[in-house]
């Protein structure tokens, strides 16, 4: 049974904004799964649909099978971090963290747990307002954590968070799958998360542009052939009248559709001279750009 | 639900919002007494209604637990904490009928201890001063009860206001601004309206009919269930608003 399932999920704010329009997917137990796509795309605004935060317009979201009103004790069965400035300035890290375990019957003893697993007992007498980002967004990691859930769903966690933050925090999340708790986190930062990940629901102006694990819509997408060539424009002109896609990068052309061979016969028939030639398999960014392109021109 | 009033006094009793209060209320009524019981002539003291016009100065407590209960509301939506507070509880009427409960309880016992607190101020002072104001005999129990059922309504209406507007700077002000003069604007210039208003409502219910016998104001068990009517719509209405809010 999946962990959490949507169904033509809609949510549309006053007549103009279409948040999020008409999506369903569903996530399996134990996995990573990333909801990725630029700021706009809806992301959290499905988090939100999730926990109950934002009420649909049309459609439904079940999680471990029910609405999350109706689970019983929800903050010990789903860890939620949504907003790392979600806390009173003026109270310490442990109260905010004593204040959520309180209000939602967790035993005292966690609050001290889920400081040490986000490595912050030495700053939980201090006040938020002193804390930096990256504190911020740990302590809002030990909320999530407060309840020892089962389901974690993080709302770009990666914020603030300094490169040594985000490999501590890529590892913690690794762990987390691995003891057999699913993970759902979004992030705009699609190279980020593309080495955390299993499965990923790609997200642009409100709609799923595709969803399904990392490795399979990778390798489904077109490989991108790089030249690197100091007559870049001409190769660029004479790709394009050859029918190929071409996005220049100064002296480098990205190219969609001809082999690496076809690029390579093109420069030479040109008289052009080549410095290199390789193709990549492309990133997940590339796959993004390549939907949402693909929408685009539809 | 225990757990959540529990939880209400956590976040009370961690940050410096009670502390704050404490000082507001010492500023609005203990500071007056005491002034005017050491600076006061002998004379003035010495007047038979001179302990209840001291002990009267209890009678703006209320307005800062009015301010109190707003800020208990919004801050939850000034910091963002509503969003954990909902996570946690998601069935948000329990949220707010205990939010609700926890401040009337807390406004209260401030204006009992207030009252405690003004009448040791005139007590102690008056001895200090060789007069004796106060005897047993003067306390009008019936009347405390009142001021502090009052001052509990006050809070949790408050509170309601808060979550209806959310608001924090805005509500607070324009709140103030209604009570401590629009209001009394409107019962001067046309008392059979006045009368009806929130705040004068509870004004007569700890201090007597408005316009005395004239036979404009209300008598003080109907101002008590006008005032109960005004906190239960009030209510009502913020529990109501808080359940279909989305939380963005």
């Amino acid at each position: 049974m999946p962990v959490i399932e949507a169904e033509q999920l809609t949510k549309r704010f006053g007549k103009k904004v279409l948040a999020v329009d008409d999506i369903s997917f569903a996530i399996e137990p134990g996995t990573i799964t990333g909801v990725l796509g630029p700021n706009g795309a809806g992301k959290t605004t499905t988090l939100r649909m999730i926990l109950d935060l934002v009420r649909p317009t049309s459609g439904s979201v079940r999680i471990l099978g029910r609405r999350y009103r109706d689970l019983d004790a929800p903050a010990m069965r789903v860890g939620a971090l949504l907003d790392a400035s979600g806390f009173h300035p003026g109270r310490s890290g442990r109260n905010a963290l004593r204040v959520i375990a309180t209000g939602a019957r967790i035993p005292a003893v966690r609050v001290e747990r889920a400081l040490e697993l986000v490595e912050l007992e030495g700053a939980a007498k201090r006040a938020v307002k002193g804390y930096s980002t990256g504190m911020r967004q740990r302590l809002a990691l030990a909320a999530a954590l407060l309840g020892d859930p089962d389901v974690l769903i993080l709302d770009e966690p990666t914020n603030g968070l300094d490169p040594e933050g985000m490999r501590w925090l890529r590892t913690f999340l690794r762990a987390q799958a691995e003891h057999g708790r699913t993970v759902l986190v979004s992030s705009h930062v699609l190279a980020e998360v593309e080495q955390t990940v299993d499965d990923v629901l790609i997200m642009s102006e409100g709609k799923l542009l595709a969803q399904g694990p990392i490795a399979t819509l990778t390798s489904s997408a077109q490989p991108v052939v790089r030249v690197r060539t100091p007559q870049a424009e001409k190769l660029e002109a004479a790709l394009r009248s050859a029918g190929a896609s071409v996005t220049r990068l100064g002296e480098a052309l990205a190219i969609r559709g001809p082999s690496a061979a076809q690029v390579g016969d093109v420069a030479h028939a040109q008289g052009l001279p080549v410095h290199e030639l390789l193709t990549e398999q492309p990133s997940l960014e590339d796959l993004f750009l390549q939907i949402a392109g693909t929408r685009r021109g539809q | 639900m225990i757990h959540l009033a529990r939880a209400e006094l956590l976040k009370l009793r961690s940050t410096r919002t009670a502390m704050g209060l404490g000082i507001a209320t010492a500023v609005v009524a203990l500071v007056p007494s005491i002034l005017l019981v050491a600076l006061l002539p002998i004379d003035d003291l010495s007047r038979d209604q001179a302990a209840t016009d001291l002990i009267g100065v209890s009678a703006l407590v209320p307005y800062v637990l009015l301010v109190f209960g707003i800020l208990g509301m919004t801050n939850e939506y000034r910091h963002g904490t509503i969003t954990y507070t909902y996570l946690a509880t998601p069935r948000r009427w329990q949220v707010m009928v205990v939010k609700l409960a926890v401040y009337a309880l807390v406004g209260m016992v401030l204006m009992l201890l207030t009252l405690v607190a003004v009448h040791l101020v005139v007590l102690i002072g008056g001895e200090a001063r060789g007069v004796s104001m106060l005897t047993f005999g003067d306390l009008d129990f019936v009347d405390y009860a009142r001021q502090i059922v009052v001052a509990g309504l006050m809070t949790a209406f408050g509170v309601s206001l808060g979550a209806l507007f959310r608001a924090q700077v805005p509500t607070v002000a324009s709140v103030l601004i209604w009570a401590l003069a629009v209001e009394g604007i409107i019962a001067a210039f046309k008392p059979a309206v006045g009368t009806w208003l929130p705040f004068v409502v509870f004004a007569q219910v700890t201090g007597g009919r408005l316009g005395g016998d004239t036979g404009v104001g209300l008598g003080r068990p109907e101002a008590f269930l006008v005032s109960i009517a005004y906190i239960g719509i009030a209510s009502v209405a913020a529990v109501y608003l808080s359940m279909r809010r989305d939380v963005t």
